[in-house]
């Protein structure tokens, strides 16, 4: 692998002479930022190779296109601008490269990838995706290999390898790991006192009982969300358990294990939240964090802004989808998802986004180099920070574990146990998501009064299937 | 074609211009309707002299149409057609793999999946319910209609024509947002209602969208709504058309409207009424945007329709375009069957009547 990782490096340092030039060339007037000095350093190194291309100023594409996930954020949009402003003084021949961004729903991701792929029209040149995305997608052939770009980019050691082991099939990297996040029961701590609850729950019995507490003090409230569609989540409980949604064994072969009693008593539980504990509304059948799917706003996060909703599960990152008229923010903090006995929390899904190129985009370099800027150490972890996120860098994740207050408690503690399999399994979004939807469809249906016993061996038997054929 | 046929005189036609030899080109000139000799005949005349010689007119007249239609409907329906016993995926659509031919497999996938049986019976049960209370509803107003003055009348057609000309999307939202579990006006208002009416607090934040039943009451009712005016304003025209005598008579011998309805109105409008439920039926069976809005994009795998599950096929991750066209087509072939039915009706009562 070694090997075959340098003759590519070596290709692309052809391909890129034009750009090597361009950053030795202004490397010296820029490295007073750290930004400039992560990008120029392998570039300085190879321009002996590109020294014979003369001209390389303003050769750039005319735009780029950046596709985001989720809805526009303010703060993001100016992080961005900065990024841009950046990117043009680092790579003098993009100066007068536009760069654009795109925000798609998250529940679009994939319709649009495929449409852009297929109809070659609106084509991205960067991709945001989610990291269970990844596998899938690189499988299914809209990510550019990035192997040789990564080799000499001075980012590429600092990242956390699990993260980018998660962008690798058979020794082809695909994507950057971008930032990570994990998700915890969000609470308001006023609530919690008017209520009488004196210390966050670490059991499930616990986390019931609270929600109780708290929809009788605050009545008209609802206590939980126990939301369908939002197997991330809904993850944490199985493996708070001790159970597994999936398995995979030594030759590849993929068992289901919703059938096992662990899983099965979360899974009983989790019913249970709704139809005899009476914590959770109607409403949330059926729903993702953010109502219905496709949605951007909505739902749990904004029932909860509004003093609606009790406690919720959802990311860090969701503070900035917080309705404007929320109700009162400064009292806003979090606990870990508790596991069913405590006291140690459950295991949480290690979220996140990667940086991928676009197969079919025309500015490959380009796209790139705009990446490069975006993911260096400063600007993912300024991102990071400002989103509620984890930086992809060991260093930088070491450096802020004690920043951060009440808010991000929950979070600081949950990250600390993160687990990705089997979501970023290579078919589990044809599982998980649209016309499947495993285990969405069978939480809803046993909500709704469906026999728990064949409802969910049937759904075990579909989820095994779909993970070993991928359909 | 008929342009290229300009010669100069004396010279042969160009071989393309002159099909079987009969155009009225001099030495040729056999059928003594013009006196003239061709090459004074301006290129128009010529043409329609062979446009009523040949009889193509009709054809001509079909042109514009039929290749509209070949472009936008049969030619993508030949794809589709074809994609149907291929193994069309995101690969095959972007050219990195070639598609395979794989007969009549996608077929026999679709008719085993439960979830298409699934999403047929919920196309079916909601057609029988959407197209005879769309003609019913429809029925009684074009009746109201004809009987109100013109000042009216046109108040009253205006006014349903707005619910009509209202597009998909926005219908579909106006009714996510009156049954919206939060703020909604009908959970608000169903919640006011005394018991004994159905209402009472349980429908305070019911929520309407993520089962099947009330998902589609809620559909039944934006498409009863949005499909009644059409239905009105054609069985008003039709009414317009009935002979005044034959309702005085039957007013005279002493029938109700109830059996003037059935005896005189009915039987004559009997045509009008066929092509009405025909074209309900297919628009509601095949029922997509509204459904995909309602039941919260595909987030609600046991509320698809026929629609839903086409798309669903195609366009979620990892797209399955074969797959899709197969559903397509047995889609298709239903409403053909549906619609052979309504036309053979249609003729067997048009020689029994």
């Amino acid at each position: 692998m070694g090997l075959r990782k340098r003759s590519a490096a070596l290709g692309a340092v052809a391909g890129a002479a034009a750009a090597a030039l361009a950053i030795a060339g202004c490397s010296s007037s820029t490295s007073s930022t750290p930004a400039a000095t992560g990008s120029s350093t392998p570039a300085g190194s190879s321009s002996s190779s590109a020294a014979t291309s003369p001209s390389a100023a303003a050769s750039g594409p005319a735009t780029l296109t950046v596709w985001r996930m989720g809805g526009s954020v303010p703060s993001q949009v100016t992080w961005m601008n900065n990024v841009v402003t950046q990117f043009h003084t680092q790579f003098p021949q993009y100066a007068n490269t536009q760069v654009k961004v795109v925000w798609v729903p998250w529940g679009d991701r994939t319709t649009d990838w495929n449409n852009a792929l297929s109809s070659g029209k609106n084509i991205p040149d960067i991709t945001e995706l989610g990291n269970t995305d990844t596998p899938t997608e690189a499988a299914s052939g809209i990510l550019a290999p990035l192997n040789s770009q990564l080799s000499s980019w001075s980012g590429t050691s600092g990242l956390v390898k699990g993260m980018l082991a998660n962008d690798t099939q058979d020794g082809t990297t695909y994507a950057v790991p971008w930032f990570g996040g994990v998700r915890a029961v969000w609470y308001r701590t006023d609530q919690f006192k008017k209520a009488g609850i004196t210390s966050t729950p670490t059991t499930w019995a616990e986390l019931q009982a609270d929600a109780v507490k708290l929809q009788n003090a605050y009545p008209g409230t609802t206590g939980f969300d126990a939301i369908t569609n939002d197997t991330n989540a809904f993850a944490s409980f199985i493996w708070g358990a001790g159970g597994q949604i999936a398995t995979q064994d030594s030759s590849g072969k993929w068992t289901g294990n919703l059938t096992d009693p662990k899983t099965e008593a979360a899974i009983k539980y989790y019913v249970g939240l709704y139809t005899t504990a009476k914590v959770s509304a109607s409403k949330y059948i059926g729903e993702t964090e953010l109502g219905v799917a496709g949605a951007t706003s909505g739902g749990p996060n904004e029932d909860f802004g509004l003093g609606k909703l009790d406690m919720y599960i959802d990311g860090s990152w969701a503070k900035a989808t917080l309705p404007k008229n929320s109700v009162d923010t400064a009292n806003i903090a979090s606990f870990p998802i508790p596991s069913e006995n405590g006291p140690n929390p459950a295991p949480v899904f290690a979220g996140g986004s990667d940086l991928a190129v676009f197969k079919t985009s025309p500015n490959q370099q380009a796209a790139w180099d705009l990446i490069s800027v975006m993911d260096n150490p400063a600007n993912s972890t300024s991102f990071a920070a400002l989103s509620g996120f984890f930086s992809p860098y060991s260093a930088q994740i070491a450096a802020s574990e004690n920043t951060g207050g009440a808010f991000n408690a929950g979070f600081a503690k949950a990250a600390l146990n993160g687990q990705t399999a089997p979501l970023n399994a290579k078919n589990w979004p044809t599982a998980d998501n649209g016309k499947l939807n495993i285990i969405p469809t069978m939480l809803k249906s046993l909500m709704q009064g469906a026999p728990f016993d064949s409802t969910v061996a049937a759904a075990n038997t579909q989820l095994a299937n779909v993970l070993n054929t991928g359909s | 074609m008929v342009t290229s046929s300009q010669s100069r005189p004396g010279s042969p036609s160009p071989a393309g211009s002159t099909p079987q030899g009969q155009e009225p080109d001099g030495s040729r000139n056999t059928t003594g309707r013009s006196v003239s000799p061709a090459s004074h005949l301006s290129i128009k005349q010529r043409a329609g002299i062979w446009i009523r010689k040949r009889g193509v007119g009709p054809y001509l007249l079909l042109l514009p149409a039929t290749a509209v239609i070949g472009a936008l409907i049969l030619w993508p329906a030949v794809q589709v057609g074809l994609f149907s016993f291929q193994n069309y995926g995101l690969m095959q659509i972007s050219g990195v793999q070639p598609a395979q031919w794989i007969g009549f497999s996608n077929y026999s996938q679709i008719l085993h999946d439960p979830e298409f049986w699934q999403s047929l019976k919920t196309s079916v049960y909601f057609a029988l319910v959407v197209v005879p209370l769309t003609l019913i509803v429809g029925t009684l107003v074009g009746l109201l209609l004809v009987r109100l003055g013109p000042k009216m009348r046109t108040f009253v057609s205006v006014s349903a024509l707005l619910a009509w000309a209202t597009p998909a999307v926005s219908a579909s939202v106006i009714f996510v947002w009156l049954v919206d579990p939060d703020g909604g006006v009908v959970d608000w208002a169903l919640a006011r209602l005394p018991s004994w009416l159905g209402g009472g607090a349980h429908w305070a934040g019911f929520s309407w969208t993520n089962a099947t039943l009330p998902a589609y009451t809620v559909l039944t009712v934006m498409l009863v709504w949005t499909g009644f005016p059409f239905i009105a304003v054609t069985v008003l025209a039709g009414l317009r058309t009935l002979p005044s005598e034959l309702l005085e008579a039957a007013r005279v011998d002493g029938a109700g409207p109830w059996r003037t309805f059935w005896k005189v109105t009915f039987p004559i409008l009997r045509p009008v009424f066929l092509v009405l439920a025909l074209l309900s039926t297919i628009w509601d069976f095949g029922m997509f945007t509204q459904a995909y809005i309602v039941t919260g994009d595909l987030g609600n795998r046991d509320e698809y329709n026929l629609g839903l599950y086409e798309y669903s096929q195609a366009f979620t991750q990892p797209p399955h375009y074969g797959l899709a066209s197969a559903a397509a087509f047995v889609l298709t072939i239903i409403l053909l069957i549906v619609t052979v039915g309504y036309v053979r009706a249609a003729i067997k009562q048009g020689s029994l009547a």
